[in-house]
């Protein structure tokens, strides 16, 4: 595996709208490295989730050139994408994120049915996850039967059901409380310490930040600034 | 996959509920509709090729004169002829309809190789002036026992003297073909001529229509126009017909019946058509935020496609299975509410396979069109939509 998790270089991106074109992401540039904690900030439209598509795969930049896990996205066909996707990625959706049809413990076990697992082993996988995320008490909850925070919760445990190398979280705590949020941001500072997991996680909330071991800066299709937070960076200690 | 189908149509248990219900509707008014033409026609498609039917080349209602019935046996490839009056008479109330025939009783049986007599017996008919045989479909429906006196108010044969014609149950018949009907009353024609004679009856005299049965070596169409030829010169003409011809020339007094009950049946078919249609194109909506999820997560285009498409025909067949259910529960019940106009009204296997085949093509069609959009869209443009 290569040191840096992410390497953008270059990256455009812009939408066409209403015959106006947006230009978001104007030639930016961003390296993550492999196990680090990244917060993403800036205001609104600013382009934060588009980056985070891009870094994810769902989208294209119209320049430049985006590795991640090693691989150059541009050069994979949707197909391998998807399959690439599976195997390295695990995402927090800004807003909604679990099926409403089905309970929490199926929710989790979805991403699993693209694995060659049993029935009983993705399971027991989905088990496991839903326990590291301390939900095992409401594993046959469906979304609507649980608070703002124990869905994310319940996302997260997604997220890591197929212990990807990769989690990208969009705003996972722009809907909680402060004990709701400052529980899901322990937890993802604690996939980051003990299991590894490199994270690129969106927010507004400075607080949330603190959590990070860098913080990004989006504006006006750059990345302003890149701040350390020395007590969190872990693999340079 | 398909406990996420079911979870996605059990989220939606009203909607779903009703699609069904009407897909349902639908199936078991097409299985009746279907059943009814598939009846009506039988007589026609089961004919008999050695029956000829002799009526007066000008019209059904222009009488033969009786002495026709020798003639007739005397042409060649002939084997019996018999006289076949049709009477019109009602049974205690116009609603009770059912078709009765003044016959010869020493040829009826000899034509129509189908008859089964399963109560009484024809001798006992053949030998009582007043005596008739029905249909078991009759005697069901009416509860007609051996020996019971069956009265019938002349219409086109009223009685002098007010009052009905009274018929004794001698026999009791069940067709071995659906060539024939279960629902008739026979009697003997010579009871109806002594009381026009006698003055007992109003009503023309002769024979609307005779049925020459032919030998089993016979050429039909050579026979037709032998009989044709016979009475080229009068006194009366004559047009004979096979017998498939005469039950078309029955069916097409009923005018454009079927072709209506078969546009009936299509107009339903496309009404239900988009019925799921809607359904399914609103499932698609609101499932666009967790088709984005799926997508995102590494499920495939075919996977999201799949689950709309199997959602629409579990849908389809499962109102199709409800309907055929409920049709084929009916069918005792419409069997004999149709007695009087379907010969054999039968939920059969072809036309339930059939009403399964349109359930499952108007599934597939409506889960095409959302499970497409879902396929098609992109994962970032389907996650922007918030549930
Ligand atoms: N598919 C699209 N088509 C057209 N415009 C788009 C599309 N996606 C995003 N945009 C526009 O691009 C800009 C950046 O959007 P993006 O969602 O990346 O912002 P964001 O930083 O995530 O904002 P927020 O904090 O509100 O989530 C916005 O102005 C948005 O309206
Ligand atoms: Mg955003």
């Amino acid at each position: 595996m290569t040191e840096n998790q992410i390497e953008l270089r270059g990256v455009r991106r812009s939408y066409e709208r209403g015959g106006e074109r947006l230009d978001v992401l104007q030639g930016l540039d961003l390296t993550m490295a492999t196990g680090s904690f990244h917060a993403l900030m800036g205001p609104s439209g600013s382009g934060k989730t588009t980056l985070l598509n891009l870094i994810g795969g769902l989208d294209q930049p119209d320049a430049g050139e985006v590795f991640v896990c090693g691989e150059d996205l541009a050069r994979l066909s949707n197909q391998e994408l998807a399959q690439w996707r599976a195997d390295h990625v695990g995402f927090v959706f800004q807003g909604f994120n679990l099926l409403p049809v089905l309970t929490a413990r199926e929710n989790v076990e979805l991403p699993l049915q693209l694995t060659p697992l049993s029935r009983a082993d993705r399971r027991a996988q989905a088990e496991r996850a839903l326990e590291l995320v301390g939900l095992t008490e409401r594993m046959t909850h469906k979304p609507s039967e649980l608070s703002g925070g124990q869905e994310q919760r319940v996302a997260i445990a997604r997220a890591i059901a197929m212990d990807p190398d990769l989690i990208l979280a969009d705003e996972p705590t722009g809907d909680l409380d402060r004990a709701a949020a400052e529980q899901v941001l322990e937890l993802l500072g604690q996939l980051n310490r003990e299991l590894g997991k490199t994270i690129l996680m969106v927010t507004h909330d400075p607080a949330a930040a603190e959590h990070a071991s860098h913080v990004v800066h989006l504006d006006k299709g750059r990345l302003e600034s890149i701040t350390k937070n020395p007590e969190r960076v872990r693999s340079e200690a | 996959m398909l406990r996420l189908v079911l979870r996605n149509l059990l989220a939606h248990k009203t909607r779903s509920a009703l699609t069904m219900c009407s897909m349902a509707f639908a199936v078991c008014l097409m299985c009746i509709l279907q059943a009814s033409l598939i009846g009506l026609e039988s007589a026609v498609t089961n004919a008999a090729v050695n029956r000829l039917w002799i009526q007066s080349a000008v019209s059904l209602f222009v009488p033969l004169p009786m002495s026709y019935e020798a003639k007739i046996e005397s042409v060649a490839g002939v084997e019996h002829a018999c006289k076949f009056q049709w009477f019109g008479g009602i049974y205690q109330d116009e609603s009770n309809f059912f078709a009765q025939f003044g016959i010869d009783p020493d040829s009826f049986q000899d034509c129509y190789p189908e008859l089964e007599i399963v109560e009484g017996s024809y001798e006992a008919f053949a030998q009582n002036r007043r005596g008739c045989i029905i249909g078991e479909g009759l005697a069901e429906k009416y509860g007609f026992a051996l020996g019971d006196t069956v009265p019938i108010i002349g219409t086109i044969f009223p009685r002098t003297g007010g009052g009905a014609w009274e018929f004794v149950v001698e026999a009791i018949y069940r067709p071995r073909t659906t060539a024939m009907d279960r629902v008739t009353m026979y009697f003997d024609f010579a009871y109806l001529e002594e009381a026009l004679r006698a003055g007992d009856s109003r009503g023309a005299q002769g024979v609307g229509v005779f049925l020459a049965k032919l030998d089993d070596d016979a050429d039909p169409t050579e026979a037709m126009g032998a009989i044709d030829g016979f009475f080229e010169n009068g006194p009366q003409r004559v047009q004979t017909t096979t017998e498939a011809e005469f039950g078309r020339q029955f069916l097409s007094m009923l005018g454009n019946v079927p072709a209506m009950l078969a546009a009936v049946g299509g107009a339903v078919l496309f009404a239900i058509f988009f019925a799921v249609l809607n359904t399914m194109l609103a499932a698609g909506r609101e499932r666009m935020r967790a088709v984005g999820i799926l997508k995102a997560m590494g499920f495939r285009n075919g996977f999201v496609f799949s689950t709309l498409l199997v959602e629409s025909l579990v849908l389809c067949t499962a109102g199709a299975a409800i309907g055929l259910g409920i049709s084929i529960g009916l069918e005792g019940g419409l069997q004999s509410a149709f007695a009087g106009m379907i010969q054999s009204f039968e939920i059969s296997s072809q036309v339930a396979l059939g009403s399964l085949v349109i359930a499952i093509v108007i599934g597939t069609v409506a889960g095409i069109a959302p499970g497409r959009s879902a396929a098609r869209v992109s994962t970032i443009q389907a996650l922007r939509t918030q549930a």
